[in-house]
């Protein structure tokens, strides 16, 4: 492409036509965009259109491609992979870094962030070695005194340091930073005094001062970045001029800064929050040096929170501000600074309390955001709150002062308790912040699972709980103050292991009732407190709360369960899904008069979710529901299975059909549960259903994969024998599906899944023609690709092949593939990696299908692989008695994450679908060790003198000796 | 039988060598011994044997000076050096590169082969040392000026204040790097230098030679800390033959009772232990370990440092060289200086614990049998920061290398919780690190099968809001490592 008049507006047609809302116009110009990427001068077209355009639209357009198109292609993937060509031509490579900088400064503000961002990309890439102009251009622009300059230079600066805050220490690293350091940071610091001056003289003129603080804002970004990996020779020894003048910010305040709006933060409090977070990263890694400043600051960051307002804009800087405190304070040489009662008083009223405080946009979030609300008040995922940030200043204030401490809030807590009393429709806000109080200095530790875990001893839990919360529980009304409410039943659920059990079961006839409340937090919380009670243990791995105790309300709480489901916005409630869930595993059999009622509204529910499906946590639930409805029922009334495929199939046929991908694992988990009751040969509507199981679109999706081979080793269970005789031509589908497992270092495992139960369960004459094939496939892959996990799979399943086909139809079977391949295997693979197999089960196969190498093949006592009869030996006791061998081999170490699974599908998502473990060699073989020493005998008596003459020559002192633990064990000799 | 106790990397792999990245940001240390020095004082020697200073002194002019420098005149010689010596020993900002440019110094290297003239000899040898003293351009006029060889042999000057000079010159030279440390290698500075100071001439001869016996101590003092810089640098290492001449005379020096010797002999001994294996080895056999172990414990930082510096250089190389260190007793001196109030001792120490807690389990079990444990846990939790990352290799690979028992020791003592509050540093390597230290606390915990329980402790702990909120971490490897956790360990009860 030239770089002519003609396709500089043939590109402006195709842009224009990019941002046409109809598809038909705007996809064919993407797609020719990006047919003529690979152009030369296609990139330098864009940036004269993003300059020179007449109409602003396409200019913001251009620039916006551009820079995907960097995004895209500026990086040059390593020369093997040849279907990425370089897109872009060294002398556009050229010439766009040559013009980019200056662009990007003369450009509008919208254009220069696209531009600057690109710049960051490059600079990833080609920064310092390919781009070494880059810093002293930049650096050169400091002296414009054009601050809309500047910005965007401190803008790019900050987008390409910004990495240094992440990354790994490493010597490539650091040496751009010291490059960086050499050109940049005394430039840098002399801006900061020239900005702050520049702010003094003009202090009145609000304009000037904006576009000056957000110069600060990116000097203390830099300033953060440059710092982070160490601290830099050059910032120690200007750390006076640094410091100081942070802190004189920190202090600093200019109506013409403050903004009206209260959500979102002014310029005047993100410069302050950078500033707080400088002074941390300082405190926290360069303590030393930092040291003389930090009392100032702490001084400077509490007097800051003293008079900050509680708008929303002001959260991040509060939130900033008091982490900063309560991470100085937990540390002893701090404490000093803290530990004046006056202080510590002072911190508590004017910095603690009224940042617990329930503020107007905590009431409009429990109304109007309840989700939101919960998602922080429960789960945690307010890290950034000022309620939390205040927890967290008292508990590291508690590390060194909690009698104290807890002295000033109880005094507080009482107070405002009595202000509730006095007028409880005006001021139950008060009683919000003491029960928030209560909890935060209360607890030590805190669990999702177990609710508090060790509490201040210093508060009276059960006292608080009867004589406050209780009462509000009680009340006749369930809708009545749904915050103090919400608070109660938080009480209940955070100190279920303080408060006494007899207190919990007065509770929970309250919970039950207010499922019924309209408030979304008030009736989830109290289904998710009753999911936590239910969870609870008590003695002997049982629940605390048992089945009997609940009985009395069986029937109220499902049906306020299920009725809580249909109020407004809770139609897809997960905490109410959980609390149905967790509600069947402890009521067990005494759900069953109610299930017919029960999987009709599931099943209607599923119907419903399964046109949209949105809430994953919801659906799990529900499915781990419709288990659990299935296995209680099932256990009293095996028959009963028949009604429950009655009820579902029909849905999960829509699924299936809809292919309602979300659902599909599941609805296979289920089928593989209902298949599994079935104590008969397989019915025939799920022999229906096996050809569609075997599509590869099926085995395309990972997700399905586990579940997938699960139900395929339920068919195989149940239905061998109906496979090979009324589907054995889909032996071969079957058998491809496992050539693709086999083939992923991924999904090998689910592979060997899928081949050991076919091993197991087949009539042999159905599979014999294939299995010469299966063996040479998994050479192939040895070959090609050898892991830990495909070897500890492979030595698995020889050895169960070895236990139901023989061991010399092993043996032959690898000597047909080619002469001598069994004494390999066994060399190679047998006796070096056998420690590495894991789990009881696999490593009893491994055992048994070792002793019947050792002694039911007869070319093991009588040809060269003799020399191997003592060493495998050997191995087969280091397999009994060695740790098991864990190591990975380096390069491996980023392959093997989903860890060593299980002989069984480990892929238990469904808990309640899970299955028990399968041994199939469990009746056979009770005991390896003492199965291995009657297998000995029996061969020592078949040829007297042979086995001992081998073990005498070459088996090591320490095995002969566990070998005749063994011998004496099992009470026979070797003759 | 194999047995598979180091699983994973095998020991060598896991210890750290003191430097993992040469690049350093960083101001040079504050603790470090001094490359060059300058001498500044009017000292005894000068006084006593240049009774001419005591006169009225006139001061030449720069001009003068070169004048007389090269001119011929030996009275007014000896006045210019004099007066070059005096500016160059002025306290601050000795004009070097004014005198330097004065283009003089060929002539000062010459002047220190006038044997016939000692007070010229040791007026240019001073001169030379100060200059020497300064940068490396510095040094770098000084050695082409081709002042080694006469220096060298300046130490054999049957004048011991010359001699002095000489070794302090020389000093400085090998102190600037590794080039000029080998030329006065190759120059055969070691046997003349070693001589002066060897172990059949007891410290009493060197000083009967004098009249003051302060003198006798300084110049051993000098000699002491010449050969410290000679062992001193590395690409390369100083020449393997040149080490073994020295180490008997270090050995030698470390009994010595001034601190001063005793600080830079450790000094070169911390220089040859930051090495190789072989080098470490070649030490070690000298049997110096109980008394480097002893200095560990002095009360003088200016021993303790070095001392403990050169133990955590031999720690780093094999399994027997850290037993060795271990059976001289150096986990008995540890726990005192992990407390120590100095944050770079404690640091110190710390490095050395995590390369002894990098062995095997033997040597792990000594470790916990010491008493470690407690002043390891304390690191962690109020150390500063760069103690407490180097507290969470110990931990690391304590988890890595211990058999379960000890990791439940471990966590019996407390690590746990300083350990998940460091989830919220702000380093991306350390916290790498303590993921894959979770990782391994939770291997050992599936073994006793107490998963629920670590997973309870690590939520108690509030490590896991921690590992939820590195889930937004910029870090790719560090966000994978706390998913993989998270959904391996937390996803669902």
């Amino acid at each position: 492409m030239e770089l002519s008049d003609a396709n500089l507006q043939t590109l402006t047609e195709y842009l224009k036509k990019t941002l046409d809302p109809d598809p038909a116009i705007r996809r064919p110009a993407e797609k020719f965009l990006e047919s003529v990427e690979g152009s030369q001068n296609y990139p330098l077209l864009l940036l004269t259109l993003l300059e020179k355009s007449q109409e602003n639209v396409i200019k913001v357009c251009a620039s916006v491609t551009f820079k995907n198109y960097i995004k895209r292609n500026w990086r040059i993937v390593g020369i093997l992979v040849e279907d990425e060509p370089n897109k872009i031509c060294e002398s556009d490579r050229v010439a766009i870094k040559a013009n980019i900088v200056p662009l990007m400064l003369s450009s509008p503000e919208q254009i220069q962030k696209q531009l600057s961002d690109a710049i960051s990309i490059i600079g990833r890439e080609d920064f310092p070695q390919k781009w070494p102009d880059l810093l002293t251009e930049m650096v050169n622009r400091f002296r414009s005194g054009d601050f809309h300059v500047i910005n965007g230079v401190l803008r790019t600066a900050h987008s390409l340091f910004k990495r240094y805050r992440h990354e790994f220490k490493s010597n490539e690293l650091w040496s751009e930073i010291k490059l960086v350091l050499d050109a940049f940071a005394l430039p840098l610091t002399n801006l900061f005094k020239a900005t702050i001056e520049l702010c003094s003289t003009h202090a009145n003129d609000a304009s000037a001062l904006k576009v000056l603080f957000s110069s600060l804002i990116l000097i203390a970004k830099l300033f953060y970045s440059l710092n982070f990996q160490d601290l830099p020779e050059f910032f120690e020894d200007n750390m006076e001029t640094w410091m100081t003048n942070f802190h004189s910010l920190l202090t600093l305040d200019n109506k013409l800064l403050q903004t009206d709006d209260e959500e979102e933060a002014g310029l005047l409090e993100l410069l302050k929050s950078q500033i707080c977070d400088n002074a941390a990263l300082y405190a926290q890694k360069y303590d030393e040096e930092f040291q003389p400043y930090l009392p100032r600051f702490v001084t400077a960051i509490w007097n800051l929170l003293v008079t900050t307002g509680q708008e929303v804009k002001y959260d991040l800087l509060v939130s900033n501000a008091i982490q900063f405190l309560a991470s100085v304070c937990e540390r002893p040489h701090y404490k000093h600074l803290f530990e004046d009662q006056n202080t510590l008083t002072s911190i508590c009223e004017k910095v603690i309390v009224p940042n617990m405080e329930f503020r107007a946009a905590d009431e409009e979030a429990f109304e109007d955001n309840s989700e939101e609300y919960i998602r922080r008040d429960l789960e945690g995922s307010d890290i950034d709150t000022r309620r939390r940030a205040a927890c967290d200043l008292v508990r590291g204030l508690c590390k060194f002062f909690e009698g104290p401490v807890t002295g000033i809030f109880s005094g507080y807590v009482n107070s405002m308790l009595q202000e509730y009393a006095k007028n409880p429709s005006v001021n139950w806000k008060h009683k919000d912040a003491a029960i928030y109080l209560v909890t935060s200095l209360a607890s030590k530790a805190q669990t999702q699972k177990h609710g508090i875990t060790q509490a201040n001893e210093l508060v009276n839990l059960t006292e608080f709980f009867v004589n406050h919360i209780q009462p509000d529980l009680k009340s006749a009304s369930v809708n009545e103050f749904p915050v103090l409410k919400a608070d109660g039943i938080k009480y209940i659920m955070i100190f279920r292991n303080q408060v006494p059990k007899e207190q919990l079961l007065v509770s929970i006839p309250l919970l039950i009732n207010h499922l019924q409340a309209e408030s979304i937090v008030v009736h989830t919380y109290a289904a998710h407190a009753l999911e936590r009670l239910f969870t609870m243990k008590g003695t002997n791995n049982t629940t605390l709360i048992t089945a009997a105790e609940i009985a009395p309300f069986v029937e109220v709480l499902l049906t306020n369960l299920f009725k809580a489901l249909t109020l407004p916005g809770s139609s897809e409630n997960e905490y109410i899904m959980k609390a149905i869930m967790r509600s069947f595993s402890l009521l067990q059999e005494s759900i069953i008069p109610y299930i017919p009622s029960v999987i009709t509204q599931l099943t209607q529910k599923l119907l419903a979710v399964s046109k949209n499906p949105s809430k994953p946590h919801f659906n799990h639930y529900m499915f781990e529901s419709i288990c659990l409805s299935i296995r209680i029922t099932c256990k009293a009334n095996p028959d009963a299975v028949g009604s429950f495929e009655e009820a579902l199939f029909m849905v999960f046929t829509e699924i299936l059909q809809n292919d309602v991908q979300e659902f599909i694992p599941y609805v296979f988990q289920v089928m593989s549960l209902l298949l599994e009751m079935h104590k008969n040969e397989i019915p025939s509507s799920y022999m229906a259903l096996f050809p569609h199981l075997l599509q590869p679109v099926l085995w395309e999706r990972t997700g399905n994969i586990p579940p997938l081979v699960r139900l395929l080793q339920a068919y195989l269970e149940r239905g061998a024998n109906t496979i090979a005789s009324a589907a054995a031509d889909k032996i071969p589908g079957l058998l491809g599906v496992f050539q693709k497992l086999i083939a992923s270092k991924a999904n090998d495992h689910q592979g060997f899944y899928l081949l050991n139960s076919i091993i197991e369960h087949m009539p042999p004459g159905s599979v014999d023609q294939y299995r010469k094939q299966i063996f040479i496939l998994l050479f192939q892959r040895l070959q090609n690709s050898k892991t830990t996990k495909f070897i500890k799979s492979f030595l698995v399943f020889i050895n169960l092949y070895c236990i139901k086909y023989g061991a010399l139809a092993l043996q032959e079977i690898f000597d047909s593939i080619q002469p001598k391949m069994f004494g390999m295997v066994l060399e190679k693979i047998i006796i070096p990696e056998i420690q590495k197999v894991s789990g009881q089960v696999e490593k009893k196969i491994c055992a048994v299908g070792i002793t019947k190498i050792l002694t039911e093949c007869p070319p093991m006592m009588d040809t060269e692989y003799t020399k191997l009869w003592t060493p495998l030996l050997q191995a087969l006791i280091g397999l009994f008695e060695l740790p098991e061998d864990d190591t990975i081999p380096d390069e491996e170490h980023f392959i093997d994450i989903e860890d060593t699974p299980g002989y069984q599908t480990a892929f238990s998502q469904l808990a309640f679908a899970g299955k028990k473990e399968h041994d199939p060699v469990g009746q056979m073989v009770n005991n390896p060790r003492i199965h291995l020493a009657q297998s000995l005998h029996k061969l020592s008596t078949a040829c007297p003198g042979r086995v001992p003459s081998m073990l005498s020559t070459s088996l090591n002192a320490e095995a002969l000796q566990y070998l005749q633990g063994y011998l004496q064990a099992a009470s026979v000799t070797l003759l | 039988m194999k047995k598979f106790k180091n699983k994973g990397k095998d020991s060598t792999a896991r210890r750290r060598q003191r430097v993992e990245v040469s690049m350093e940001l960083r101001k040079a240390k504050k603790d470090e011994q001094i490359l060059k020095r300058r001498s500044i004082s009017f000292s005894l020697v000068d006084e006593s044997l240049s009774p001419e200073d005591k006169k009225e002194i006139i001061q030449l002019s720069l001009e003068e000076i070169v004048e007389a420098v090269n001119g011929s005149d030996r009275e007014l010689q000896l006045q210019a050096v004099q007066d070059i010596r005096r500016m160059l020993s002025k306290q601050n900002d000795p004009p070097i590169n004014q005198v330097i440019e004065l283009g003089i110094i060929p002539r000062l290297v010459e002047f220190l082969g006038h044997d016939d003239d000692p007070f010229l000899q040791f007026e240019a040898a001073w001169a030379l040392t100060n200059i020497a003293s300064g940068t490396s351009d510095h040094t770098r006029a000084v050695v082409e000026a081709g002042a080694i060889p006469p220096f060298i042999s300046l130490l054999s000057s049957p004048h011991m204040h010359i001699s002095e000079q000489s070794v302090w010159a020389l000093g400085n030279i090998a102190g600037d790097g590794p080039t000029y440390r080998d030329a006065l290698i190759n120059c055969s500075v070691i046997p003349p230098l070693l001589a002066l100071v060897s172990p059949v001439t007891p410290v009493n001869n060197l000083l009967c030679l004098n009249s003051s016996s302060s003198l006798g101590v300084g110049f051993l003092r000098n000699i002491t800390w010449t050969i410290s810089n000679l062992c001193r640098n590395k690409n390369p290492y100083p020449p393997l033959d040149a080490v073994k001449k020295m180490l008997p005379v270090l050995l030698y020096l470390l009994e010595n009772d001034d601190k001063d010797i005793i600080s830079d002999s450790c000094w070169a001994f911390s220089y040859l232990t930051d090495s190789t294996n072989d080098r470490i080895q070649i030490v070690v056999d000298t049997g110096i370990l109980p008394r480097l172990v002893e200095l560990m414990g002095s009360p003088e930082m200016m021993i303790m440092t070095p001392a403990l510096r050169a133990v955590g250089n031999i720690v780093t190389g094999t399994d027997e060289q850290t037993q060795a260190a271990i059976d001289a007793g150096v986990l008995a001196a540890l726990p005192r200086l992990l407390r120590h109030p100095k944050q770079a001792i404690q640091k110190e120490a710390a490095w050395t614990l995590s390369n002894i807690a990098a062995g095997p389990s033997q040597q792990i079990q000594q470790l916990i049998t010491c008493g470690l444990l407690p002043p390891l846990v304390e690191l962690l939790d109020k150390g500063d920061f760069k103690a407490q990352k180097e507290a969470v290799w110990v931990v690391a690979n304590l988890t890595t290398g211990g058999t379960v028992e000890q990791v439940v020791e471990l966590v019996q003592s407390g690590v746990l919780k300083p350990l998940l509050n460091l989830l919220l540093v702000k380093d991306s390597k350390t916290l790498l690190i303590i993921l894959d230290t979770i990782t391994n606390l939770f291997k050992a915990a599936k073994k006793l099968g107490v998963t629920d329980r670590l997973c309870l402790l690590v939520e108690e702990l509030g490590g896991l809001e921690k590992m939820e909120a590195l889930l937004t971490h910029e870090n790719n490897i560090v966000y994978e490592a706390a998913l993989i956790i998270m959904e391996k360990y937390f996803c669902f009860e």
